[in-house]
């Protein structure tokens, strides 16, 4: 038997945590920049604020006046993250992160009654974490993650959904859209519903044949599962990465080179810490900045360049590679809004490889030391100079909240009563 | 960067202590800061300096557990957050102040009076 608990307006929830006079107003956090609305608390939703809303272009609506709106805050949500993660572990024998604030759960072997143990991880989540969840569960994950999407869905469920019962899963298999399956989104609807596929019952008894020429294996297996059978187990690790990005939009258009070559220093030098912390090396480099999209009126130019390398995590090699790939393709004139670096070809570090490497044992030496550095003290406080001190194009976070629980100067105040 | 000494590697005499070394003390550890149910929470204000609370000190709020009469919680009443004792009175919960300044408040979830944690441990950085 397999679980899923999600948590509702995950963002909103951790702001909610720490702020109890958000309680019983709407509350949205905005995308990086402070661009779109990415969660809503039931409350936000009710004033007909929409996912993905451009926060600028509607916070001035008089019915909006009384939203508390948050920049998002990652390490915030990170470390609540975790707490749900571990809290689940003290109920569950397993658990699987499938996302920052959806987590599947292995419910095999608990004993009882599975609709009051799915019910106290729920209230034992709440009472820690401060975080309102919904779970669902069936034999397969597929069933679960369904069986979720109906537990937030419908409020009388009060955030249960059992669909371990093959009889009552028919039954919203056959009043359910094909598209609320996992797995099935947006683009493969029209082309389901042109072949006749518009429930899930639909796509249940569908030809195997038709399903594997729509979707491949993963229509199969999803197939598969939707019956009872089950064919994805939980998996406890993540899979090795194959690339590694750190991309920004700026909070203000770049157009001097001096300015890009910082922001490029720093995705850079953030994209190598995150290679050393995971034992990382790339032997592949993408360096790619962009204007405007929506003002291609102001001139298109979205370049990308890149290069092999000798396979490496050092800040200072990667650094000059970036740079070098930055000065091939930059041009004055343009107003640039976007810019990153991706690693790809990553494989765990090698020794060997070091011995044909450039820096060698003093920049590596250099890099650990600003790795604990950062570590310590936060993440940024000591970089590279070229990365600028002071950098124009920083993200717009206005309403960034407090770090709670990972700051010690941000944490939670009370007052002695 | 100099390789860090722990007491172990000597260069001349070997060291004695070598088999025996168990770090500094990690108070994060003692205070159990990685369970999911402990938070910090800093204090404002002189009502409980009776219970050896001051201003400026870190309390370690443990959200899991159940309420304790007499013991100290942080509270949210009417959109704020408070440190209060807690006391069972008659089967019912109350808020009660520190220096009896303040009339004991019910703790009642539908008028928005809820214990959010209960105080495990107290830090003081400079004292």
């Amino acid at each position: 038997m397999y679980g899923l608990i999600d948590c509702n307006a995950f963002y909103c929830s951790c702001q909610r945590a720490f702020e109890p006079s958000l309680k019983h107003k709407p509350v949205v956090v905005l995308s990086n920049n402070d661009g779109c609305a990415i969660a809503r608390t039931r409350e936000a939703k009710d004033l007909g604020i929409k996912m993905g809303d451009a926060w600028h272009l509607v916070k001035n609506t008089p019915k909006l006046v009384d939203v508390a709106w948050y920049s998002s805050n990652y390490a915030l949500y990170a470390d609540m993250s975790r707490r749900v993660y571990e809290v689940l572990l003290d109920h569950v024998p397993r658990v699987e992160a499938y996302s920052i604030d959806e987590m599947f759960l292995d419910l095999g072997g608990l004993h009882g009654n599975m609709e009051h143990r799915c019910e106290q991880i729920r209230a034992s989540v709440e009472q820690i974490t401060k975080i309102p969840t919904c779970v669902g569960w069936g034999p397969t994950k597929a069933i679960a993650k369904l069986a979720n999407y109906i537990a937030k869905d419908r409020p009388e469920l009060e955030g249960l959904c059992d669909l371990s019962d093959q009889a009552l899963r028919h039954r919203y298999y056959r009043n359910l859209p094909v598209g609320e399956v996992w797995g099935i989104g947006r683009r493969l609807v029209p082309r389901l519903e042109a072949a006749g596929i518009r429930t899930i019952q639909q796509f249940v008894d569908a030809d195997e044949a038709l399903v594997r020429k729509l979707m491949m294996i993963t229509g199969v297996r999803l197939q598969a599962e939707l019956r009872g059978e089950s064919c994805m187990a939980l998996s406890e690790i993540v899979e090795q990465r194959k690339g590694m990005t750190c991309s920004r939009s700026f909070g203000q258009p770049v157009t001097d080179y001096d300015d890009m070559r910082t922001a490029i220093t720093t995705f850079t030098s953030r994209a190598a810490e995150k290679l050393r912390a995971e034992e990382l090396d790339t032997a592949h480099i993408v360096v790619f900045i962009q204007t405007n999209p929506h003002k291609r009126q102001d001139g298109w130019y979205a370049p990308q360049v890149s290069i092999t390398c000798e396979p490496t995590n050092d800040t200072f090699a990667l650094v000059a590679h970036a740079i070098r790939l930055l000065k091939v393709m930059w041009k004055d004139g343009y107003r640039y809004a976007k810019a990153g670096v991706s690693f790809n070809d990553l494989a765990p570090t090698n020794r060997q490889n070091t011995l044909f490497a450039t820096g060698g044992e003093r920049t590596r030496q250099a890099t650990k030391a600003m790795d604990a550095v950062n570590q310590r003290f936060g993440k940024g406080t000591m970089s590279l100079l070229s990365a600028g001190l002071q950098n124009k194009w920083k993200p717009r976070q206005s309403m960034l909240s407090q770090r709670y629980t990972t700051n010690i100067n941000e944490i939670m105040e009370a007052r002695t009563f | 960067m100099a390789r860090q000494y722990a007491g172990d590697r000597t260069t001349g005499f070997a060291s004695p202590a070598a088999d025996s070394i168990e770090g500094s003390i990690d108070l994060s550890e003692i205070l159990s800061l990685r369970k999911p149910s402990r938070y910090p929470v800093r204090v404002q204000g002189l009502s409980f300096v009776s219970r050896g609370v001051l201003s400026g000190d870190i309390l370690i709020a443990d959200t899991a557990g159940n309420p304790v009469s007499g013991s100290l919680v942080i509270a949210c009443a009417g959109g704020q957050i408070i440190l209060a004792e807690l006391q069972n009175r008659n089967g019912k919960w109350f808020l009660v102040s520190g220096d009896d300044a303040t009339q004991p408040l019910r703790v009642d979830p539908m008028r928005d009076v809820e214990i959010w944690g209960n105080i495990t441990g107290l830090v003081r950085t400079e004292v």
